[in-house]
């Protein structure tokens, strides 16, 4: 127990409040879409979204140090498998195959899972820049096949979904319900990957990323558990991918297999702070409200100054070199994101205070070691590049 | 049946393209062996080589083939700022940061090409006469890109090979410790070795205007063809190199020819050879 209890995010963590305002936050989550308006609930269904691929997508770049450009190519196939078993006549199969939304979307996420499981023993034959810009490629196949294959997907047209999921009856639309499977969705990619960081699985992990060799002679298979992340990150990106699709009830290779998906995953991880828990949490707040609230914001601007146009793809643009310079920026100067600044703020605080401060939020609580506090930032440091050596 | 007369010239026209992505791909391939860095942005530096021949050529007529030495121009500078004020403060502390600032950047130019020149298509026209010049079925955009490209990447090798910074080059590459101790400044040789490899990439890119359509969005394309040659020609070998640029090119419009695929040919190859030989097919490891 004294390894789990010494894990470098176990001081915010394992705080019984922090537990209470994960409830809180996920009930009042799911009132959202009862007390707020259609579009508002669609903004947080996104958010949902990019917290399952921001938390996903850490597993196997913040924890295992793997990093993946691919994650859109596992997005975007949970969205066409799920979207071919709810709707198969879209791609010439036979009805028979129709699958209810549930199961279609859980299928999906596997079939992310299970092209993980196949790629993983091959494409983990890279390491570090290779494995980078290899999975980089792979995506690109993936999107550029798919793209090829117009019966399947509907090439550039695109692939139209056909489903109702709304209640006759009662106020509650179609798009309320996936949200509710979305907000489930994602407790469960929240809670799992929870339990595997915490557990043995996630410190192989972490030993794997911080040094493979060293990892390997102490009995650590690095392939087994790069391959483990990458099939759980992969499962969690295409059940994204299915539920997001069921929600705009259109999906399009050149948009949900685009590299785009992988660039905002990346943006979410690191504001938030990579290798750290909660850090995708905060990412994926932050990002939405960059992504939904700077176009607003630059197009304010350009009215102001009467700029010709104010076009959207102008705004988009510009809302895109922004996130951009911030992950340039945070990468280089706030490594560990937010939630490391937050970590910071609140652990160097109370040392100061003292050990015996009352209502000390670290693990040990109060009256245990004096160097918990640093300790734990210490190893928040180590788990974005181990810059001590 | 494709006629032989047809392949033929898929082939010949392979290889003349094959040797600006052999140009293209060099820079990559020095900045890989040498300072052990991916450049994420490299095909989005050679997009951003490709407009500046393309709006000088708009803006005054001077044609690509002297707009080159601009866009190399400016992004020796871009690539020696870059190392300086950014790459500098993460290189060797890990692989994760350099990626992601290299992805970063990559989205930036993306963008800012996009806000600054629209998403639309352009291309250059190469600017001088072609009446004395008639080579049967050779483009002639095509010949003379690709002897430029050609010389390009000697003049590199005879640097490498030739000259004292050159020679101060490869040391570091092959230990950068050992270097030092001789009085090698190589923060000084990583910082001339980024601007160099982005330079090369301008270069191509103006070649590349003068052949096909450039879109602020073609630097992904562009990075992962490149990234294909030197796999295959091996990390920082500059004969290699122009052995896969070749290779790339030929594979590329015969695969176009036979199976309708372009893209995705070059992808392939590139993740067969990663797979099958990641030391490439005349490569050294990166060791040189």
């Amino acid at each position: 127990m004294s390894l789990l209890e010494r894990h470098p995010e176990g001081s915010l963590l394992a705080d019984r409040r922090l537990q209470a305002a994960a409830v809180v936050a996920v009930l009042a989550l799911a009132a959202v879409p009862l007390a707020t308006t259609e579009a508002l609930t669609g903004l947080v269904l996104t958010g949902l979204v990019f917290v399952m691929l921001g938390v996903s997508w850490n597993l196997l770049a913040g924890y295992a140090g793997q990093i993946s450009l691919g994650h859109a190519a596992f997005f975007g196939m949970g969205a066409f498998v799920a979207a071919w078993l709810t709707t198969p006549s879209g791609a010439g199969f036979p009805e028979s195959l129709q699958l209810p939304v549930l199961v279609a979307v859980l299928v999906g996420g596997l079939a992310s899972a299970l092209v993980a499981l196949v790629l993983g023993g091959i494409i983990f034959r890279l390491r570090g820049h290779y494995f980078a810009i290899g999975t980089l490629a792979l995506a690109a196949v993936i999107e550029l096949v798919m793209l090829d294959q117009r019966s399947l997907t509907g090439g550039s047209t695109g692939y139209y979904i056909d489903s109702d999921l709304g209640l006759p009856g009662v106020p509650v639309s179609h798009g309320d319900v996936v949200f509710y499977l979305t907000l489930a969705a994602t407790v469960a990619t929240v809670g799992v990957t929870y339990s595997i960081v915490r557990g043995p699985g996630g410190l192989a992990m972490q030993a794997v990323h911080d040094d493979e060799d060293a990892a390997s002679s102490l009995g650590v298979n690095p392939l087994k558990y790069k391959v483990y992340a990458f099939v759980v990150s992969s499962f969690f990106a295409g059940l994204a991918g299915a539920l997001y699709g069921h929600y705009t009830l259109y999906i399009n290779p050149e948009s949900t297999l685009a590299v785009t998906w992988t660039i905002d995953t990346l943006v979410v991880v690191i504001l938030g702070g990579m290798g750290t828990f909660v850090g995708p949490l905060l990412g994926a707040a932050l990002f939405v409200l960059l992504d939904k609230g700077l176009p607003v914001a630059l197009r304010t601007v350009a009215d102001l100054f009467a700029l010709e146009g104010g076009t959207s793809a102008l705004v988009d643009s510009l809302s895109t070199t922004v996130e951009g310079v911030l992950i340039i920026l945070f990468i280089i100067f706030v490594p560990q994101g937010l939630y490391g600044l937050a970590n910071d703020y609140l652990v160097t605080d109370l040392t100061r205070g003292g050990p015996g401060e009352p209502g000390t939020p670290t693990e040990g609580g109060p009256g245990s070691d004096p160097t918990a506090g640093p300790e734990a930032t210490a190893d928040g440091d180590a788990s974005v590049p181990p810059r001590e050596e | 049946m494709v006629a032989t007369g047809v392949a033929v010239e898929a082939v010949v026209n392979g290889l003349l393209l094959g040797g600006i992505y052999a140009l293209a791909a060099l820079g990559l391939s020095l900045v890989f062996g040498i300072m052990d860095v991916v450049n994420l942005a490299h095909g989005h530096m050679l997009m951003v080589g490709a407009y500046l021949a393309i709006v000088l050529l708009a803006a005054t007529g001077i044609t690509p083939l002297v707009g080159m030495f601009l866009a190399m121009g400016v992004l020796f500078v871009f690539g020696v700022a870059l190392q300086r004020v950014l790459l500098e403060r993460v290189v060797g502390e890990g692989i994760e940061q350099p990626i992601i600032v290299l992805f970063g950047l990559a989205l930036v130019l993306q963008n800012v090409a996009r806000i600054l020149l629209s998403g639309d298509a352009r291309t250059a026209d190469i600017g001088i006469p072609r009446g004395w010049f008639d080579l049967g079925f050779l483009s002639f955009e095509r010949t003379v890109t690709f002897v430029v490209a050609v010389v390009l990447v000697a003049l590199t090798w005879a640097f490498l090979q030739y000259t004292r910074t050159g020679q101060a080059i490869r040391a570091t590459a092959q230990n950068p410790d050992a270097a030092r101790h001789m009085g090698i400044d190589t923060d000084r040789i990583y910082a001339l070795t980024l601007g160099v490899g982005t330079a090369l990439a301008g270069a191509a890119g103006a070649l590349l205007a003068m052949l096909f359509p450039i879109t602020p969005f073609v630097g992904w394309s562009y990075l992962l063809k490149t990234f294909a040659v030197v796999v295959l020609g091996g990390v920082g070998s500059v004969p290699g190199t122009l052995v896969g640029g070749l290779v790339i090119g030929v594979a590329e419009n015969l695969g176009d020819l036979y199976l309708g695929y372009r893209n995705v040919v070059s992808l392939l190859i590139f993740l067969v050879v990663l797979l099958v030989r990641p030391q490439g097919l005349l490569g050294t490891g990166g060791e040189e």
